[in-house]
């Protein structure tokens, strides 16, 4: 199975509309009568409220309701994501009066105008009982849980251990021992979390840009206590997501439950600094890093250990050393993975949840390494290539690692760096730095339902379990029913996004194109038998509405499945019932990761340390490319992510209050236009033979694995100065 | 351009003086004074009441119904909200509606021809593939339209660095840049 390709490269399907402002994301739908919402949050660490005084709110004109957890009853929480749930965390707040964490909602304000809401909300007073709390990864009172001794699911929670790394380690003549730390980061996409809800009689429709649609239908029913039949939830479009929106979070119950209690739709945008706390983050980590090699640059062994931030009352697995063990060919592997537990909501997915900070610690020590051994990080990287998976002993499905750090070293020039640090300048003094650093991502694979139908009068439309989020879904799948049924893309209109069409799984994990390509793809197949059929004797260029008009046929509908292999058909029952149901990365036959390698130059100004990045090049291996255009824009976007998590991006924590202080955009920074230079994208573009029919993997996810840690490397290459820590900062450098 | 000019632009066909209807949620609460308002969106004129605490942005979004404006922050520090207030671009966040009073505001939606025609910064955006999520994008090409206006889009640096006040999370800035290099010098002359 190879399956199809090269694909041509088409603009983004859904560009024009984005260009006018036509596209509809969550917020922008206002249904008559639509009353305007504003939540009230706790200003405490962790305790319990006593009270909630909402007589001044509601003597503000405009306010019609004001929710706090007096009245929620019969309310139930739905539950964590990885405990059978579909929620981000299980606390949902205002059921009863306990505090987890500062910034958890106490009160909802409904009002005839948003100024109105707003005002309200200002007049809400609460007292409370504190009780003591941790909210950071040393806190005193914090719980330390090592994860292999935890509920979670086997072998994929357990750690690993490959040969015998700490014996391999004792006996290296040349090995690498250092302590990396990571700090909290939150997602930020640039579109708030919305909540438009409106009941017709007993069925509730919500609109709310969500990367689940089938998520928040089944678990809001469960929340209210009502059939998901009477519960439709309508996403086409994400405003941007990056984990932010996997999972139901708090609100979207609330403000079902005025609205109905209302009797009006009732929209809720959640401003930005609530949703540092309303949302999941990536959590802090730390990682201690061991490595051994022998003299000729065989690396021997390696043990990665991590302490990872959870919730006090949800577990957020750590993940990291699946992908830090297939990184390089290194035969004795030993994991440890622990969890800390504090006062926060629980913490969750981020863009390369666990593999940005992995890679940037494992991608640093194999670094000072290279330096140990006076070897060049691109040689040792290939020098150190294995053709199997040492964890499983099984195949990779395909791994191009070399190739993308050949072909990336070439575009870079890396054959013009010399190795020792602050040897390369600028005629003005400016310290020139280059970085090398890969990076890796399982290979998982959603169940996803299509449905194609086609019209007499040239309609093609496919209905396919899949969100779009920007990452190009839309462009992928309408792609690949191009290709088999001999029509340009933009031909395909791409239902997405709705829970009216086939139950779709959550799009997450750059799991979204191994999942609905392959289905879209199988339709296309299906419609093209079919097609067939119906006229046998038709001529190559006969189109699909063409024949149709032969046969007399108005319509032709065809629906595929797709799973991934060795998946049980009970994916499909779980998926219904809006549960996660990958599979992956390990399957029966093979092992199957994305590759990714980074090539990053920095400038330093020797007097301010200032660090700039004025290129980059980045070569990725993520099977099959079917949306040329959108993909290298997702590939650069990754890059971007890389350049802000290892020079701007923290989420600043003051034990004495808990939180998050900076919780807006002026003060936690993302990348500006200015931040960023030239970023050069290639692909190898082989596909995957045996991960499914359109040889695909991922690549939304990969492309933010190792960035950071080739701007480490980099600045080190710069200034000699080995930081361990992210993001780098000028004092570091000073 | 100030409230003389606007005379001049705006077309009798084009100036057509819409209030509020009778039974018409004014944008403000009941009970609260609402204050009127004489403002043109789009090239065509309003007669409006608003509420005093309600944000430029709010009244476009939530009373004009004019969903291409978008809030990301309302704390002025993303960009998505930008529109032109008299041909200059502002962040419509930080700015009350009552201050929009005899100004004339220009968002996404006015940006394309009458015909439907796209202005030539869409078309570069679409070309280059300046977007992902599409979130931040009519921010940005309200911005990038000013930018080329002022002259600061001469070259890489200045297009980067005017262009800064414009965040796009899914990272399209090296799409975005060459776009408005493509547009800037097709812009002479195509604009009105």
């Amino acid at each position: 199975m190879t399956g199809p390709g090269p694909f041509p490269d088409v603009a983004r399907v859904d560009a024009r509309d984005k260009v006018r402002g036509m596209t509809p994301y969550g917020a922008d739908n206002h249904p008559p009568n639509l009353a305007h919402a504003m939540l009230v949050t706790a200003q405490i660490g962790k305790g319990r409220l006593v009270k909630v005084d909402t007589d001044a709110a509601r003597a503000v004109a405009g306010v019609q309701l004001v929710l706090t957890h007096q009245d929620t009853e019969g309310l139930k929480a739905d539950g964590y994501l990885f405990a059978n749930g579909r929620s981000f965390q299980s606390v949902q707040p205002m059921i009863g009066t306990a505090i987890a964490y500062r910034g958890q909602p106490i009160a909802l304000v409904v009002a005839d105008s948003l100024e109105a809401a707003i005002e309200g909300a200002e007049q809400v007073s609460a007292e409370y009982v504190t009780a003591p709390f941790s909210v950071t990864l040393d806190s005193e009172g914090t719980e330390i849980l090592a994860q292999a001794d935890l509920p979670l699911p086997k072998p994929a929670f357990a750690d690993k251990n490959v040969g015998d790394a700490d014996a391999a380690l004792a006996a290296a003549p040349v090995t690498v021992d250092a302590v990396y730390d990571s700090a909290p980061q939150h997602q930020n996409p640039i579109e708030l979390i919305a909540t438009v809800a409106s009941w017709d009689g007993d069925e509730l429709t919500v609109y709310e840009s969500t990367q689940h649609v089938e998520g928040i239908r089944q678990g809001l029913a469960f929340e209210l206590g009502i059939s998901p039949d009477k519960v439709r939830v309508i996403s086409p479009f994400c405003g941007g997501s990056f984990g932010q929106k996997n999972a139901m979070h708090a609100q979207t119950v609330l403000v079902a439950l005025a609205a109905r209690t209302l009797g009006r739709p009732v929209k809720l945008v959640v401003p930005r600094s609530q949703l540092f706390h309303n949302t999941s983050f990536r959590p802090p980590t730390r990682h201690r890093v061991r490595l051994g090699a022998d003299r000729a640059g065989k690396i021997v062994a390696a043990v990665h250990e991590i302490d990872q931030q959870t919730s006090r009352h949800d577990l957020f697995p750590s993940m990291a050393t699946d992908t830090s063990a297939r990184l390089h060919g290194i035969p004795n592997f030993r994991s440890r993975e622990r969890l800390r537990r504090t006062d926060v909501q629980t913490p969750g997915f981020m863009r390369a949840p666990w593999e940005h900070a992995a890679a940037f610690a494992f991608e640093s020590a194999i670094d000072e390494l290279a330096y140990a051994l006076d070897r060049d990080p691109v040689e040792l990287r290939l020098a150190n290539e294995l053709p199997y998976d040492v964890v499983t002993g099984k195949p990779f499905s395909s791994r191009h690692l070399s190739e993308c750090l050949r072909r990336g070293a070439e575009l870079f020039g890396w054959a013009r760096r010399r190795m020792a640090p602050r040897s390369m300048r600028e005629t003005d003094g400016t310290l020139v730095g280059w970085g090398v650093a890969t990076g890796a991502y399982p290979s998982v694979i959603s169940p996803s339902i299509a449905q194609l139908r086609v019209t007499d009068d040239g309609g093609i439309v496919l209905n396919v379990g899949v969100q779009e989020m920007g990452q190009g879904a839309r462009n992928a799948v309408a792609a690949a029913v191009a290709d088999v049924l001999k029509v340009r893309a933009d031909q395909v209109t791409t239902l997405l996004g709705d829970t009216k069409g086939p139950p779709p799984h959550l799009t997450a994990g750059s799991w979204g194109t191994a999942t609905a390509v392959p289905a879209a793809r199988q339709a296309a197949i299906d419609m093209r038998e079919a097609l067939r059929k119906l006229q046998p004797e038709a001529s190559n260029g006969a189109t699909p509405a063409g024949i149709l008009r032969h046969a007399k046929r108005p319509f032709l509908e065809v629906e595929a499945r797709h799973q991934a292999p060795g998946a049980p058909d009970a994916v499909f029952d779980r998926m219904k019932q809006g549960l996660l149901a990958y599979v992956g990365p390990e399957f029966p036959e093979f092992v199957s990761f994305s590759f990714i390698a980074h090539f990053v130059e920095v400038h330093v100004e020797p007097a301010t340390c200032r660090v700039r990045v004025p290129r980059v090049v980045t070569v990725a291996d993520c099977g099959r490319v079917v949306s040329p255009r959108t993909a290298a824009s997702q590939l650069r976007g990754g890059v971007v992510w890389g350049i802000g998590g290892a020079l701007r991006e923290a989420s600043e924590v003051d034990p004495r209050y808990g939180g998050f202080l900076n919780a807006d955009l002026a003060e936690y920074l993302v990348p500006v236009n200015a931040d960023i230079g030239d970023i050069q994208v290639d692909f190898v573009d082989k596909p995957d033979p045996m991960l499914n029919n359109a040889g695909v993997k991922g690549l939304g996810e990969v492309a933010n694995v190792g960035p950071a840690a080739a701007v480490a490397n980099a600045v080190y290459h710069a200034t000699g100065r080995r930081v361990r820590h992210l993001p780098i900062r000028i004092e570091d450098l000073l | 351009m100030n409230r003389n000019e606007l005379q001049e632009v705006v077309t009798p066909a084009q100036s057509i003086l819409v209030s509020t209807r009778p039974g018409e949620q004014s944008a403000g609460a009941p009970g609260s004074s609402g204050l009127s308002i004489d403002i043109v969106v789009n090239r065509q004129r309003r007669q409006l009441d608003v509420d005093p605490r309600a944000s430029l942005l709010d009244l476009v979004r939530d009373h004009l119904h004019l969903m291409g404006t978008k809030k990301g922050c309302d704390h002025g520090q993303c960009g998505a909200c930008t529109v032109h207030l008299d041909g200059r671009r502002v962040v419509s966040c930080l700015m009350l509606a009552l201050q929009a009073d005899g100004r004339e505001v220009t968002t996404i939606e006015g940006l394309a021809g009458p015909n439907g025609s796209l202005h030539v910064m869409q078309q570069a955006f679409i070309d280059h593939d300046a977007l992902q999520c599409g979130y931040c994008t009519p921010g940005q090409i309200m911005s990038a339209v000013a930018c080329v206006r002022e002259g600061h889009a001469n070259s890489v640096a200045g297009i980067r660095e005017y262009m800064s006040g414009n965040l796009c999370r899914c990272g399209a800035y090296v799409g975005i840049v060459a776009a408005i290099q493509d547009a800037a010098p097709r812009m002479q002359g195509a604009e009105p």
